[in-house]
């Protein structure tokens, strides 16, 4: 196992050298750069700036720069919100964080009961309206079901505030602070598991269809259990199994915010941040945040490889 | 395998995030300058076609039914709420780098000088000044007792400070107070003297300044926002300017209002500055609340009091049915232009530019099809400046006959295909636009306007307004759509032709007037200098003029005494703004 974890480390290590330098070309790379987009300067101040940020500097050295800084746990400057890099990750991830865990849950814990219901009764009434209305859910685009219901909810019925995570102005603390961002995410929670629960759904439906199928469930069933525990002991601990692969996956999206859910609800969370800081060009932050996910990513996977292998022993680590 | 799929996910994941942003056509408020990028920015709903094309609204507008406003806006009693699309959080003038800063600092900091509904110089922190017989010479003679909002007095050292860091070497803002050529500055800058000659503190209330050449936008342009030496000068030294970064979140000013929470993202809530030499602000709370993108949502649910929006009809009838929304009518100091690419052949000639104007259907382009919420512009001017005239300007009016006669007397005849050509040369028009309702409407109306005069027209669409100035700066466009930033004197429209920005356009006549123009101060010489410049600028074309944008303000009918400028939006009048009880 240890030798298979310093192997497997040392390629992440390698994976993510690799990646950095990727990364960093094609943000240097692409058209523009912090300076340019701001037609108040002159093209004189133009290059003053160029030289003080440095980037009039080749672009090897400028990831040498990056990358030295980088290993010294220093991310630099955002050079449009004028701060650390980690603080403004501090500042915005955990709400997306608070947002993408919760409806995380809620997609699995739908798709998992209506997987296996729908398994179980496969081709019943119920399966073939499920799945329809799964269908429909996955093919709406998400903003216009955002804005659908910001203007039934908030608009016309007033029922839920319309977008951000407080109330403005709000000076509520504790308990009356949980229930103010409660009220402000239930929209946006509402349409992120929406929009998710189908694939999962299709997903846990067949595992469970191929599981059912084999013979120690038959086994099972002849011993007497009961189908409650066949379906939940047995069965479903199986299907689940695949299901594991997809654990390492939602890793980086946990962290990575949602552009689009993000901007629709005026959700405060890093999506947006890095959207704006895109069309910037504002390099320490996007290097930062592009890192920050290929890094997750790669334990990502690492996880699923070491949860797989201890939820199965058959699979084993070379 | 394992590692490729791995770097294939990184791959992947890269490309992803390199998706282009969605622009944002609809601030709350626009941003007061900077680093925002400014584009041609179209109506954000309708498209509908209305005839006379003129704005539907001209007269402020006061709210027909105050009961309709929602229970949010009435609970309040001591707070105004103003949406912003997104403040980050660096309050520093000079130092902010996005335009939406630049909206809380307006609020954190008073100026010495600021400026009134035309754009002319009044006092604010400095109650007078002189300029010198020889324009050189500015003296600022400050209030007595001016106070910084932490209760320490603000004195002529402060602004000698605060005009010092500017021409430090390190200093990476985007003010234009560096551009003035203030005597010994290049000096400080180099590191050859210990201060700047030219600035010199007479006695705690009285500042002066020389110039090594006269600038008549000097006297507002160093007349602002003061930064206080005690708290941001504490561990300045030549060439270090970092430190700054760490009073971002913590202002001191001496502007109307004081931070009180910045909240990433969400909100900057600010409380009454009781040291404000105006005296304490009539409401005690204002907040900023972070409003991306369409801002109609919080206005009629009552979460914001404020907001802007294109003044199409559609939006002028939607305000009005809401009921408890008072409007007015804004013409924001900007004007929209198409930049020309003087270097290439055909459009070095005046007479092709002047028939791609006349060829162009403006009217329809920017004020039908906006229904209204535009007019069609011919000089680099806004309507509200104290110099815009339409004296000796050609209009330009719509005439396709009038367009190809004047391509014939260019010598370009039509050729195959119906294009015209010049030495086996095509006659096309490479034409570079931002992704926006606007772009769509100007392709498609421009296509069948230049094709009826013989011109091939390629149009090309960026998503990502960085993307397309760099490809203006490689050279490969034939036009392209921007807008200013906000003007606040008529040379800030000017300085375009003359810094190198629109290559290849080099008129003696034209430099030298514009020198002329910034050499005095006099109101009245300048506007007949301006005038002189617009109709030289309006014959020549060295940038197709092309519109104005028309915007309307909604706010709450609770508050009194709301006004815009704009050239300094809220700041001027908000310390007076009232919140009537709620019926």
């Amino acid at each position: 196992m240890s030798a298979y974890l310093t192997k497997r480390i040392s390629y992440m290590v390698i994976i993510l050298l690799a990646a950095s330098l990727l990364i960093f070309c094609l943000y240097a790379l692409t058209p523009g750069d912090f300076i340019s987009s701001n037609i108040k300067l002159s093209p004189e101040r133009k290059a003053e700036l160029r030289e003080i940020y440095g980037l009039n500097k080749p672009l090897l050295e400028r990831y040498g720069i990056w990358m030295k800084n980088a290993l010294h746990g220093d991310f630099g400057f955002s050079l449009a919100q004028q701060k650390p890099v980690l603080t403004l990750f501090n500042e915005y991830i955990w709400n997306s964080f608070l947002l993408a865990a919760v409806s995380t849950f809620f997609t699995w814990l739908i798709a998992v009961i209506i997987g296996v219901v729908s398994a179980y009764k496969q081709y019943s009434w119920f399966d073939t309206l499920v799945m329809v209305l799964i269908f429909a859910a996955m093919s709406l685009p998400s903003f216009f079901i955002g804005l659908f219901l910001i203007k039934i909810c908030a608009v016309d019925l007033k029922w839920l505030p319309p977008g951000g995570m407080l109330t403005t102005g709000s000076n509520a603390t504790g308990l009356a602070y949980v229930k103010e961002v409660i009220h402000h995410m239930t929209l946006p929670v509402v349409v992120m598991t929406l929009l998710g629960v189908g694939s999962l759904t299709r997903y846990f439906r067949s595992n469970m269809i191929d599981v059912i199928k084999q013979d120690y469930i038959r086994t099972a069933r002849a011993k007497g259990l009961k189908e409650n525990k066949v379906l939940f002991r047995h069965a479903l601990r199986n299907a689940l199994l695949p299901a594991i692969t997809l654990v390492g996956f939602e890793l980086p999206s946990l962290f990575g915010g949602s552009l689009i859910i993000e901007k629709i609800f005026n959700w405060p969370g890093i999506g947006q941040l890095y959207i704006q800081s895109f069309g910037l060009r504002d390099y320490p932050l996007l290097m930062g945040f592009t890192m920050l996910l290929a890094v997750l990513t790669v334990i990502g996977t690492l996880l699923s490889d070491i949860l797989y292998h201890i939820a199965d022993p058959r699979v084993r680590l070379h | 395998m394992k590692k490729g799929v791995i770097l294939l996910t990184s791959l992947m994941l890269v490309g992803s995030l390199l998706m282009s942003a969605c622009s944002n056509n609809n601030d709350a408020e626009p941003a007061a300058s900077g680093n925002s990028a400014q584009t041609e920015q179209g109506a954000k709903e309708g498209n509908t076609t209305v005839p006379g094309g003129e704005s539907g609204l001209t007269e402020p507008y006061a709210a027909a039914d105050m009961s309709k406003l929602p229970a949010v806006a009435k609970q309040r009693t001591d707070t105004i709420i103003v949406g912003l699309t997104d403040p980050s959080g660096a309050f520093t003038p000079y130092f902010t780098q996005s335009g939406y800063d630049g909206n809380v600092n307006s609020l954190l900091f008073s100026s010495l000088v600021t400026v009134d509904d035309k754009g002319l110089p009044i006092p604010d922190l400095a109650e007078k000044w002189d300029v010198s017989d020889d324009q050189l010479t500015y003296t600022y003679h400050l209030r007595k007792d001016l106070k910084f909002s932490d209760g320490s007095p603000l004195t002529a050292d402060d602004v000698a400070f605060t005009w010092t860091i500017q021409f430090d070497k390190a200093y990476d803002g985007d003010s234009m107070v560096p551009t003035l050529a203030v005597k010994g500055a290049q000096a400080y800058k180099e590191g050859k003297a210990k201060s700047i000659e030219g600035i010199k503190v007479i006695d705690p209330q009285t500042i002066s300044v020389t110039l090594e050449k006269p600038n008549a936008t000097a006297l507002v342009m160093l007349g602002g926002q003061v930064l206080s030496k005690a708290y941001y000068g504490k561990d300045y030294k030549f060439g270090q300017l970092d430190y700054i970064k760490k009073l971002h979140s913590n202002p001191v000013g001496s502007g109307p209002y004081k931070l009180e929470k910045f909240i990433p993202g969400q909100e900057v809530r600010f409380v009454a500055n009781e040291n404000y030499y105006k005296g304490k602000p009539k409401t005690e709370r204002f907040i900023y609340k972070t409003s991306e993108g369409d801002t109609w949502q919080y206005l009629e649910t009552g979460e914001v009091d404020y907001a802007s929006f294109s003044a199409t009809t559609e939006n002028i009838e939607k305000l009005k049915s809401l009921g408890f929304v008072n409007i007015i009518p804004y013409t924001p100091s900007t004007y929209g232009y198409l930049q020309v690419n003087l270097e290439h052949e055909a459009l070095k000639d005046k007479k092709v530019r002047q028939a791609l104007t006349y060829g162009l259907d403006r009217q329809s382009i920017y004020v039908d099809a906006n229904q209204g919420a535009g007019s069609v512009a011919n000089i680099p001017a806004s309507p509200i400046s104290w110099a815009y005239t339409e004296e000796g300007i050609n209009p330009y009016k719509f005439d396709t006959e009038k367009a190809k006669q004047l391509l014939d007397e260019a010598g370009w005849k039509e050729g195959a295909g119906g294009i015209r050509e010049k030495d086996g040369k095509q006659l096309v028009i490479h034409y570079l636009g931002s992704k926006s309702k606007q772009t769509d409407i100007f392709i498609a109306v421009a296509k069948e306007n230049f094709q009826a005069l013989g011109v091939k027209f390629e149009p090309e669409v960026f998503a990502d307004f960085n993307s397309l100035v760099s490809k203006v700066e490689s050279g490969d466009y034939d036009l392209v759509s921007f807008s200013t930033p906000m003007l606040t004197d008529p040379s800030d429209g000017l300085v375009q032709f003359m810094d190198g920005e629109i290559k290849g356009y080099d008129n003696p006549k034209f430099k030298e007037l514009y020198e002329k123009g910034l050499a005095t101060s006099d109101i009245e010489q300048r506007k007949q200098i301006y005038k002189e410049i617009f109709q030289l600028l309006n014959d020549e074309l060295p940038i197709i003029f092309t519109s104005y944008k028309k915007t309307v303000y909604g706010y709450n009918g609770r508050i009194d005494n709301l006004s815009v400028s704009p050239f300094v939006g809220l700041a001027n009048s908000l310390p007076d703004w009232t919140l009537k009880p709620a019926q």
